[in-house]
């Protein structure tokens, strides 16, 4: 592998949900390993169901494992923590809070001095394209705005590890472009470690440096793909053969599942 | 009049024309008038919006028809049904004013309320909210409650005075035991409506346990829980006139017992008067303080 350094590692990650009354139990997670590169965007592909969503809440602290280990720096997480900072796919903005107080919530609680904070604050305000809204509630803003306020928010304490989760989800498919435009722009600016969970696979072809696919029942990982995409390219590559090829691996590896599910004999 | 099948009715003579140049709409299946779909009728459309103006009128028209229906009744005579007139209602509320007693009443009357509804709802907001946010506190404390509150706390005034006397302790106590057990499940349903991925948000921003129940569960509670205060303010007021009626020297209820041994309507009619408008009064006042203090919370 290359010799960057590990920010984030899973290994042998398992955790098994109870049925509900006579059902049988669902294991979600069948001892998953993967790892995030300091300052790589990673993505972690799957159809609903696959246990990705329960990896990244296990990953922030959310959940439990049932076993395994995930470290972030070398240390195991036990719980949740601003250095994990996490994005859901909506509604999780304090709408008592104007842009500017959500975006201060975590620096207010790290006990970060005022001034430092409000400078913090109108920098992110700056980078997000939101100095102009500073002011506005929640509710005042529109999808997209709203999931950029979330980004800042998570972004403000400097946490290690970014855990995006189904992010661009709730949006139409216009904000979510230009959503993605913006994601890219704010890694690179900020050199972010970002691992993101998905189920759209040109978002994750184009915004990741690496992609993992997961299959469920148990959710596993069946595939790994490194983007050769030279970072900082627009949305022309897109269009581009290698692009095109890489996105019908990654649907096909996810169609297998499919295959395997409606025919159990046949897997393997 | 032959509308087109998309033309709705307020554009249907400026699309007459058209529609007559178009092939006739297909004979109606099912509707009634010409055209595609049910009509709308105004004011009977459900959950639709009504002009500010109409609101206005139907509210006044509401008012007004309790007005007429009181003066009817006034008007009828009767030797056992003594309905007072508004008149008369009124020079009685005006000799209860200049008498000084109404406002003692009221005094005395609020101060019972106050004391007794904030113990209730101090009671319910911090029983509430553990309760709504820890199932280890709703699990002991749901079946206790449950079964308090079907124990109707009218029932259990002879029991309080015979413990605490006749003075103010058992009436402020009745109001409590009257509304705690509704605040407290009420409030608990509002706190477990604040969303999850709000309380998950702060612990990732490295909020702690309490900063979570007190500057979230709390915070984004707290217009439910100040419609809870409104609603169950009304049971307060019930039960006050249950300990006034039992014993007391002054209050509003007390006024009503002692105008009924010298059968005295109109003062009685004048201090039902009262309570009216004071409950419309903090209903309002408790409408507004929820509105400014959570905005965001707005309907």
């Amino acid at each position: 592998m290359t010799g960057a350094m590990r920010k984030l590692e899973i290994t042998g990650l398992t955790k098994t949900f109870p049925g509900r009354r006579k059902a049988p139990p669902v294991e979600a997670l069948g001892g998953v390993d993967l790892h995030v590169d300091e300052g790589e965007l990673v993505s972690l592909i799957g159809t609903s169901g696959c246990g990705k969503s329960t990896l990244l809440r296990i990953v922030g602290g959310l959940e439990r494992a049932d076993g395994g280990e995930v470290l972030v720096d070398g240390e195991p997480v036990i719980g949740p923590g601003p250095d994990r900072g996490m994005i859901f796919q909506g509604y999780s903005l304090f709408p008592w809070l104007t842009v500017a107080g959500n975006i201060n919530f975590g620096l207010k609680l790290a006990g970060v001095p005022s001034g430092r904070r409000s400078q913090r604050v109108a920098e992110l305000l700056g980078v997000m394209g939101l100095a102009e809204h500073a002011g506005r509630l929640p509710r005042e803003l529109s999808g997209g705005m709203r999931q950029r306020v979330a980004i800042a928010r998570a972004l403000a304490p400097e946490p290690d590890v970014l855990l995006l989760d189904e992010p661009f989800g709730a949006l139409d498919a216009q904000t979510r472009l230009s959503m993605h435009e913006f994601l890219r722009s704010v890694w690179h600016r900020t050199g972010a470690t970002i691992l993101m969970v998905t189920h759209d696979v040109d978002e994750a072809v184009y915004l990741s440096r690496r992609v993992y696919v997961m299959h469920a029942h148990p959710g596993r990982i069946v595939d790994e793909v490194q983007l050769p995409f030279e970072p900082g390219l627009g949305p022309s590559i897109k269009r581009s053969p290698q692009f095109l090829d890489i996105r019908d691996e990654i649907h096909e590896a996810l169609v297998s599942e499919d295959a395997a599910e409606r025919e159990p004999a046949s897997s393997s | 009049m032959p509308t087109g099948s998309a033309a709705s009715a307020g554009t249907a003579a400026a699309t007459s024309a058209p529609a007559a140049s178009r092939p006739s709409p297909a004979p109606a299946g099912r509707g009634r008038g010409k055209g595609r779909g049910r009509r709308p009728i105004l004011l009977l459309e459900l959950r639709s919006q009504l002009p500010g103006y109409v609101r206005w009128l139907l509210a006044a028209l509401g008012l007004a028809a309790v007005f007429a229906l009181w003066l009817w009744a006034a008007s009828r005579p009767s030797r056992t049904v003594i309905v007072p007139s508004p008149g008369d209602t009124w020079t009685a509320l005006r000799e209860l004013w200049t008498d000084g007693l109404l406002w003692s009443d009221l005094t005395a009357s609020g101060e019972r309320i106050l004391y007794g509804y904030s113990i209730s709802m101090a009671i319910g907001i911090v029983l509430g909210v553990a309760m709504g946010s820890l199932l280890a506190v709703e699990a002991t404390f749901e079946a206790p409650i449950a079964f308090m509150r079907y124990v109707p706390a009218a029932a259990l005034t002879p029991l309080m005075m015979s413990w605490l006397g006749i003075d103010e302790s058992p009436k402020i106590t009745l109001i409590v035991l009257g509304t705690v057990f509704f605040n407290v499940l009420m409030v608990g349903d509002v706190a477990r409506a604040v969303p999850r991925e709000l309380i998950e948000a702060s612990y990732t921003l490295g909020a702690r346990r309490t900063t979570v129940l007190g500057r979230i569960v709390f915070r984004h509670s707290l217009p439910g829980i100040i419609d809870v205060a409104r609603i169950n303010l009304a049971a307060a007021w019930l039960m006050l006139v249950v300990s006034e009626l039992l014993a007391a020297n002054e209050g509003l209820a007390f006024r009503i017992i002692k105008a009924q041994r010298f059968k005295n309507y109109d003062t009685m009619f004048a201090v039902l008067l009262v309570f009216g408008v004071v409950g419309v009064v903090t209903d309002l006042a408790l409408r507004w303080l929820r509105n400014l203090s959570s905005p965001w919370a707005r309907p």
